[in-house]
């Protein structure tokens, strides 16, 4: 299975959609009841200030935390996320905050993890893998994105902190098939490569993917986004197109207070 | 490498033409060519130093160190521990430690003794050293070796996962249980009785071309080959690295870390139930008093081989090296009528060099 022919699966107009959510770590309630909506072929960014409650919702929203109330729906269907590779199988692809590569493993064996190709025939049944598909695909995947890696073999550890960023959206983009959940994607990257990173973003939005992203770089939100939604105090406090919003009014809705324009 | 390299037109999608470029440029596959692999490689040093190591016992004793009947003798005291090291490489590559293994060792072959003895006849034929049932005894000594070793592993993998208690307390606390049945069961004394055939036509036996090679040797060789092609060719060996690198990017990628460890965990107790066999078959007998320090040789020589405490790089070759060094250390210097203590003095600090020099690795690049 190449990068180019992962086909994004027909689905109804809302991806996922999470409905009351709350979320308690003892006696802090992290989420009090929030709802969020991502549509196929958009992309909502999800702001907030520090402690809003995004990465707990995005958390929710991938399986690696369940709420404890709440409802959350995938493709339509409610759905209780066991786990990570859970949502995986159901076609939803993360970019951490927190790489999550494995640093001594090599990039293509990186980008393949989880789901490597094995040699045809018997040989599939023991597991070999078809190292140079791996490698001939990892390579072609980073070029999509315009990443230039020397070698796909050398262990991720060798890669800068936006290579290995790269790596991990790559990662994510090659493997959802209908979502794709992103916290922080280009906080280690530099001005280009966050501009390569978002431009193949909206390419997969125009394909059908639904996009979730967590930024704190607003003013790119603003250019990048079809939606924003914006979180305060574990509550999404509202949700608006882009191109409605202007730089102090996002601010102001962060903060709950009014912002004057700059 | 830096971000900065990126020659790409911005604010544009990548387009189709610059993949292509991008692509092309980088289709040559810029494989180092092996000298250079060879350089870096941990495996290619110790090689070097068990040459080193052979010439120089092999010249200031006069030629005693490389006699075909020292040189065997060196194949088979370590074909014992290879095995140990193999399944180790894979443990530590995992990010885990296995201390129980030497006492695995020595429950596996008494319980196997004593069905060998229990099946080979009745009591008074065995003590009178006849065999009817000498095939069936052994193959059932083989199976219950396997599968008594494979068991101490499941226990060992089982409290690992599901008590959620570290490796290292885990099969601290299983060497202690290991021994204590195996002492309970012979009532510390070696099984007696055991059918010399065993002895005779597998443990001193010899490979069919150059009659030379002893055949423990050459089947502990071929186990580790077999192993070393799962570590770098199929998906178990690269899952156990990941889980090594990092529990967290395993988990995320979907792997089930826990039935894998089991597996690691299971596959030692398989390769220490052969180890166990390895006694029967050198001495015709059990060693209870022995593999008191079989944990500490098999993790030296794999630290020493390359595969790094901190999971996620190993080495099966450099493993199987590293179990030469201390090896070759002790018979070389028995030999020259050195006191062989002196063995256990450089091989700890060949460990710490081996063990400090992991950590600068690692430490200079994370």
């Amino acid at each position: 299975m190449s990068f180019d022919s992962l086909p994004v699966d027909p689905a109804p107009d809302v991806a996922i959609e999470a409905t009351g959510i709350v979320k308690r770590f003892g006696h802090l309630e992290a989420l009090r009841g929030a709802n969020v909506r991502i549509r196929q072929g958009e992309i909502l960014a999800l702001v907030g200030d520090n402690g809003a409650g995004k990465s707990t919702l995005a958390k929710i929203l991938c399986g690696a935390l369940a709420p404890d109330e709440g409802a959350l729906s995938y493709w339509g269907d409610p759905v209780e996320v066991q786990s990570i590779a859970h949502a995986y199988e159901l076609g939803l692809g993360v970019v951490y905050q927190d790489l999550s590569l494995a640093l001594d493993l090599s990039v293509a064996d990186n980008l393949y993890l989880g789901r490597e190709p094995t040699k045809n025939g018997w040989r599939k049944w023991l597991g070999i893998l078809h190292r140079d598909r791996m490698r001939q695909d990892a390579r072609a995947a980073l070029a999509r994105l315009g990443i230039n890696v020397k070698s796909m073999n050398v262990p991720a550890r060798n890669l800068s902190g936006g290579q290995r960023q790269a790596v991990a959206v790559a990662r994510a983009m090659l493997w959802a098939r209908r979502a794709v959940l992103m916290d922080e994607p280009t906080a280690a990257l530099g001005p280009k490569q966050t501009g390569i990173v978002f431009d193949t973003v909206q390419r997969a939005a125009e394909d059908g993917l639904a996009v979730l992203v967590i930024s704190h770089d607003i003013p790119r939100m603003l250019s990048v986004a079809h939606r924003i939604a914006v979180m305060r105090h574990g509550v999404v406090v509202a949700e608006r197109k882009a191109s409605d919003l202007h730089l102090n009014e996002v601010i102001g809705m962060m903060l709950g207070a009014e912002v004057p324009a700059a | 490498m830096t971000d900065e390299t990126l020659e790409v037109p911005a604010a544009r999608p990548v387009a189709d033409e610059a993949v292509d470029a991008v692509t092309a440029a980088d289709a040559a596959p810029r494989e180092d060519r092996w000298l250079d692999q060879a350089r870096r490689s941990t495996a290619f040093w110790i090689g070097l130093a068990i040459v080193l190591l052979g010439v120089g016992f092999g010249v200031l004793s006069g030629g005693a160190f490389t006699r075909d009947s020292n040189l065997l003798s060196i194949g088979l005291n370590s074909s014992q521990i290879m095995l140990l090291a193999v399944g180790m490489t894979f443990l530590i590559g995992a990010g885990q430690l296995d201390l129980s293994v030497g006492f695995n060792v020595i429950m596996s072959s008494v319980i196997a003794a004593k069905v060998m003895v229990a099946v080979g006849g009745t009591a008074e034929q065995v003590a009178a050293r006849d065999y009817p049932n000498l095939i069936p005894a052994v193959i059932a000594g083989i199976v219950v070796a396997i599968l008594v070793g494979a068991a101490g592993g499941l226990l060992n993998g089982l409290l690992v996962t599901r008590l959620r208690i570290n490796s290292f307390i885990v099969t601290l606390a299983t060497s202690g249980m290991f021994y204590g049945v195996a002492l309970i069961l012979t009532s510390a004394a070696n099984v007696p009785f055991l059918p010399q055939e065993i002895q005779t036509y597998f443990g001193a036996a010899r490979d069919p071309i150059l009659g030379r090679v002893p055949l423990p040797l050459i089947m502990a060789l071929l186990i580790a080959a077999v192993f070393w092609w799962v570590m770098r060719r199929t998906r178990f060996g690269l899952h156990t690295l990941a889980i090594g690198s990092s529990r967290e990017a395993a988990l995320r990628a979907g792997i089930d870390v826990d039935r894998h460890l089991v597996k690691l965990f299971v596959m030692m107790g398989v390769l220490v139930g052969m180890a166990g066999l390895y006694d029967l078959v050198r001495y015709a007998s059990t060693n209870v008093v022995g593999h008191q320090t079989d944990n500490l040789q098999a993790i030296s020589a794999v630290v020493i081989g390359g595969t790094s405490l901190f999971g996620g790089v190993a080495s099966i070759g450099g493993s199987l090296l590293g179990t030469l060094i201390p090896v070759m250390m002790g018979n070389g210097l028995i030999i020259l009528r050195v006191q062989p203590f002196y063995q256990l003095i450089v091989v700890g600090i060949i460990l710490v060099i081996a063990v400090y020099l992991d950590q600068r690795r690692r430490g200079g690049m994370a």
